[in-house]
Parts: C-alpha cells; structure tokens; sequence
C-alpha cells in the first residue's frame, strides 16, 4: 500500500490530465442525472426576480466572451427565460465586445424562437460601447450619453421601450452575466450602491469569492455561482412552471460533480504519498 | 461545406491544438497560440476603432451635415474633414452626390472632443523617442481620472458598505427557530473574528508576538481557507469550461460535421508521432 501511494505521488502528470479528461468525457457521453438542489444564494436571486414589480423594466448586461460561455450562457437562458415568462420589458447592454454576440445568440433563442417577442417593445439590444465603468457612470446620468442607437440603428428616442427611461435609475432591476472586469463588481460600485437599484449577478466561479461580500453584506441580492448554481436556477424555473426544460448547465453537471470527486481523490492521494515520502525520508 | 462546417473544423482543430499542449509543447499547439493572440489583438483593435473612436470620437467632431447648411467656423473645419476623406474614403465618408458630409450617425457637434482627441495623438507619441515625454500628459489624465471616477466607488461600496455588513448585531430573531438564531449568531461571531483576526496580520507596525501573535495566527487561517475557497472556485472553473470545450468536440464529432474531431484528432496525432521520430526535429516536438 505504502509503495502504491509513494508511485501516485511521482505518477506522470499526463496520465492525471488523461483521468481527468475520461472523468469529464464520459458523464457527457452517458449522462446519468446527479440531483441538483437549489442554495440559498441563487434561491435569493429567483426571489429577487420574483420580487421585480409587473411591468417592471430589467437591465441585463453581458459581461463575458466565448473563453467563459460554458459557465455564464446557461445563466442568460434561464435569466431571460424567467424575466420573459414574467412579462418584464429587458433593455440588454454589453460591457464587453463579445458580450454582444453572447446577447444576439440568446436574444435569438429566447426572445424570437421561444417567446416570439416584439423587438423595441418587449426587449431591446442597445449593444456594446467601450469605456468600462465609464459606461455604467454614463447611464446613471442618462443612456443617451453613452447609446445615441441601439444595434439595429435606431435612436432610442424611437424606441418605445426606452420611454420612461432616461437614467439607469429608471431600471427596476439589474443583472449582470459577469465573467471579471468590468462587471458585476463595477456595476455594484457605480450603479447599485449609489442609485440603490435591486442588484444581482450571475458569474464564473473564480469570480465568486470577490463578489460573494456584496451578497452578504446586502448590497446584492444573491449570485449564481458559476455553472452548479445555474443548473440549480434551472431546476428552479422549472420547479415553479416558468419553464419545461432543463438546460445546459443540468446537463453538464454529471462530468462536473465526478470531475470534482476525482480531483479530491488525487489531492488526497498527493498529500498521503507527499507526507509518506517525508516521514521516510525523516527516517533515514 | 458551407461555412458554419468550415467553422466547425477551424473550432475543433484549434481546440485539439490547444489541447496537445498537455502531452507537450509542439508545433499545433505554437501555432494556435499565435492565431490566437493576432486575432484577438486584430478584433480588439478593430472593434475600438469603430465602435468608439469612429462614432464617439470623429462622430462629435464631424456629425453627418447637409454641405451646403456649412456656415462660420464650420466651413473651414469640414475643409479638414476633406482632406481626411482623402485619406481614408471609409472612415471619412462623403455621400455619393457630395451633399452630405461627415460621419453619419445621431451625434451632435460638440468640439471640446478636441482634447481628448489631441490626448490621444499625444499618446501615440511615444512611438517617436523625442517627442515620446508628451505622452505622460495622456497618461496622467488617465491615471487622473480612474483614480477619481473609482475611489467614490471603492469608499462606498468595498469599505463603508463591507464595514456595515461586518458590524452586525448579535440579536435573537423571533422569526428564526432556536438552531436558526444560534446559527445566525455563530455566522455574525465568524465573520467579526474573521475579519478582526485578519486585519490584525496584515498590521506590520508591532511584532507578531504574544496575544497579537495568536490573533494574527487566527488570521492566517481565515486567510487559509478564503484561498481554500479561491482555489475549489478556481478548480470548478476550469472544469467548467473544459466541459464546454469536450461538449463542442462531441458536437463537431458527428456525420453532420464530416467526423471532424475524430479526423482532426488522428491526424494530429500520426504528424507528432512522426515529428517525435525525426531525430533533428525532436528537440523541438
């Protein structure tokens, strides 16, 4: 036994990579449906959205690229999903460059495909702009400072779901689909806290400990976490009827709860063979 | 092939190239590397162009006008504008007939657009080392402004709201049941002593020794396991996007595709085979 775990402890990485590539693999290839149950911090974003009142205008920003689509686009589903099902009118904005391909992508499945919905009236893309926090300062003084047409080229003074809105204060809630900076951080800092607009966030995990403080000290209103917690809002639109089936991030969840078990195996495996190593080399 | 195939393979083949790079550095995996950072550079640089410096730069200064509305200051400052168009037809576009001129858009005339503009020309100077110092002007205002637009942000939100959900009363809530209120208080006494202890580490100004010592020792272990967590996030992150990654592969892997994960993976493997047999080559596989 003790020369198995000394072998582990100078196996060659390569053969961890292949593991772990196997391990991910093949719970995609036969899927086998893990349960997924709901945490409290993306319970807390579900009620949040429940709590925005009817008619109430939501801002959804995409802040995240291809690198990130794994993680955040099944968020953007189910989000825009929850928000259309409720009826909430959506202006949609892109703090990054690819944002906007992300948005055009679901915008396309949701809002046409799905909900065959009225482009100006039930939703908007007003598209990227650079300037990072720049851009969020700008809204909060008037969107017309920063968007003078949305994608399609229209004046927003044309668009009649802009009518009402002139400040991000107008906004009912925000949420932003946040892959680093800017996002959900910069969104926090200029616009949530000033104007005390209802806040929340769906990120990448490695986002999750730098934005995870705002949620506890109240200036969120909870936060996906990375792909886990966007199978659990999936689950829950279609635990509360706003949707009927699971996407994406249900689905993936198999490869990513076995990919975890086996990287805690090998991370107890190492240290076993690391302390083994040391206790023997103590000895002699 | 139509094109979303064509894409199809391109995706798998620079996947697969990235992949390679576990078994060892070689040759796909050097060249997708380089198609990578041109492309992205390429898109960046693009994109900025034309979604702000076209529109919200040149689009202030110069906003579309009928020709013959010109009057004052303005004619001879679209006068400019028709030696720029000589430079470039598709940056500084004129209308066919010659009576619209300017870059068509809903922007209004502002010319304090001017100083950003000139900033900015400062800030290629530093291509020419004699004039290159005129680029500190550019930065400065830079730095200038971040720092302003971002410390109202940080005092409020990082220090004066985080202070707020720090200092939290340590109350019994008839809402919550008897294991829910201990709970509750246990969270509040973690996050005081967490936040306490850690603070207290990071104070360089008297040794870490005796009571301090021990405090600043609590520190390192809150510490210890907000890197713990940073570290799993990280671990779920990366799995996360691996998934996304296979989960295409199996998609380009289909007859719809033409087989081109299979395809492209075979034969990515035989040319570092043979590449790894070639004796003078070996050493660069």
């Amino acid at each position: 036994m003790y020369n198995f775990l000394e072998k582990m402890g100078n196996v060659d990485r390569r053969v961890i990579f292949l593991i772990i590539g196997m391990v991910v693999l093949l719970p995609l290839l036969f899927p086998f449906g893990l349960p997924v149950k709901a945490t409290k911090t993306t319970i807390d974003v579900y009620d949040a959205v429940e709590a925005i009142p009817d008619g109430g205008k939501v801002l959804v920003s995409f802040e995240y690229g291809p690198s990130t689509k794994p993680e955040i686009h099944p968020m953007a589903f189910a989000i825009l999903r929850h928000l259309f099902h409720k009826g909430h009118p959506v202006i949609i904005m892109c703090l990054w460059p690819d944002g906007l391909f992300m948005a055009q992508e679901v915008i396309h499945q949701v809002a046409e495909l799905e909900y065959d919905l009225k482009y100006g009236v039930d939703y908007v893309n007003l598209g990227y702009r650079p300037g990072n926090e720049a851009i969020i300062k700008g809204i909060t003084r008037g969107f017309e400072s920063v968007y003078t047409i949305d994608t399609q080229g229209l004046p927003l003074s044309s668009i009649p779901i802009m009518r009402g809105v002139e400040t991000v204060a107008d906004i009912d809630f925000i949420f932003s689909l946040s892959a680093g900076y800017p996002g959900s951080v910069e969104w926090v800092q200029y616009a949530a806290d000033p104007l005390q607009i209802p806040f929340s966030s769906g990120t990448t995990s490695i986002q999750v400990n730098e934005v995870l403080p705002y949620v506890q000290a109240g200036q969120m209103q909870g936060i996906i976490a990375g792909m886990p917690a966007a199978a659990e809002y999936e689950g829950l639109i279609i635990e509360h009827g706003h949707f009927d089936m699971p996407g994406d991030a249900t689905r993936f969840m198999d490869a990513q709860s076995i990919a975890h078990l086996v990287i805690v195996l090998f991370i107890i495996l190492g240290n076993t063979a690391y302390y083994i190593k040391r206790k023997k080399e103590q000895k002699y | 092939m139509s094109v979303n195939i064509l894409g199809g393979w391109i995706a798998a083949f620079l996947t697969l190239s990235i992949f390679s790079y576990l078994y060892k550095d070689n040759p796909f995996y050097k060249m997708a590397e380089h198609i990578f950072v041109g492309v992205s550079a390429a898109y960046w640089g693009t994109l900025a162009f034309w979604n702000q410096i076209v529109p919200n730069l040149f689009g202030r200064l110069w906003p579309a006008a009928e020709y013959s509305s010109l009057e004052g200051f303005n004619v001879a400052w679209y006068k400019l504008y028709h030696g720029l168009h000589f430079l470039s037809r598709s940056i500084f576009p004129i209308s066919e007939d010659g009576t619209i001129i300017g870059i068509p858009g809903d922007q209004t005339q502002n010319l304090t657009y001017i100083f950003p503009f000139i900033l900015g020309v400062f800030m290629l100077f530093r291509l020419i080392p004699s004039i290159g110092w005129l680029s500190r002007w550019s930065l400065a205002y830079v730095v200038g402004l971040a720092a302003g637009l971002r410390m109202y942000g940080y005092m409020n939100s990082n220090v004066l709201a985080q202070m707020y959900g720090t200092i939290l009363p340590i109350e019994w809530l008839p809402e919550l049941s008897f294991f829910g209120n201990l709970g509750n208080i246990f969270n509040t006494l973690v996050i005081i002593v967490g936040v306490l202890s850690g603070l207290f580490y990071f104070f360089f100004s008297m040794e870490h020794k005796g009571v301090f010592g021990t405090v600043s020792r609590i520190g390192i272990y809150f510490l210890m396991v907000s890197f713990g967590a940073s570290f799993g996030f990280a671990v779920m992150g990366r799995i996360s996007l691996l998934i996304g990654r296979f989960n295409d592969l199996i998609e380009y892997a289909h007859s719809q595709y033409y087989f081109a994960t299979f395809i492209l993976l075979g034969v990515m493997i035989v040319t570092l085979y043979v590449l790894s047999r070639k004796p003078d080559e070996a050493s660069e596989v």
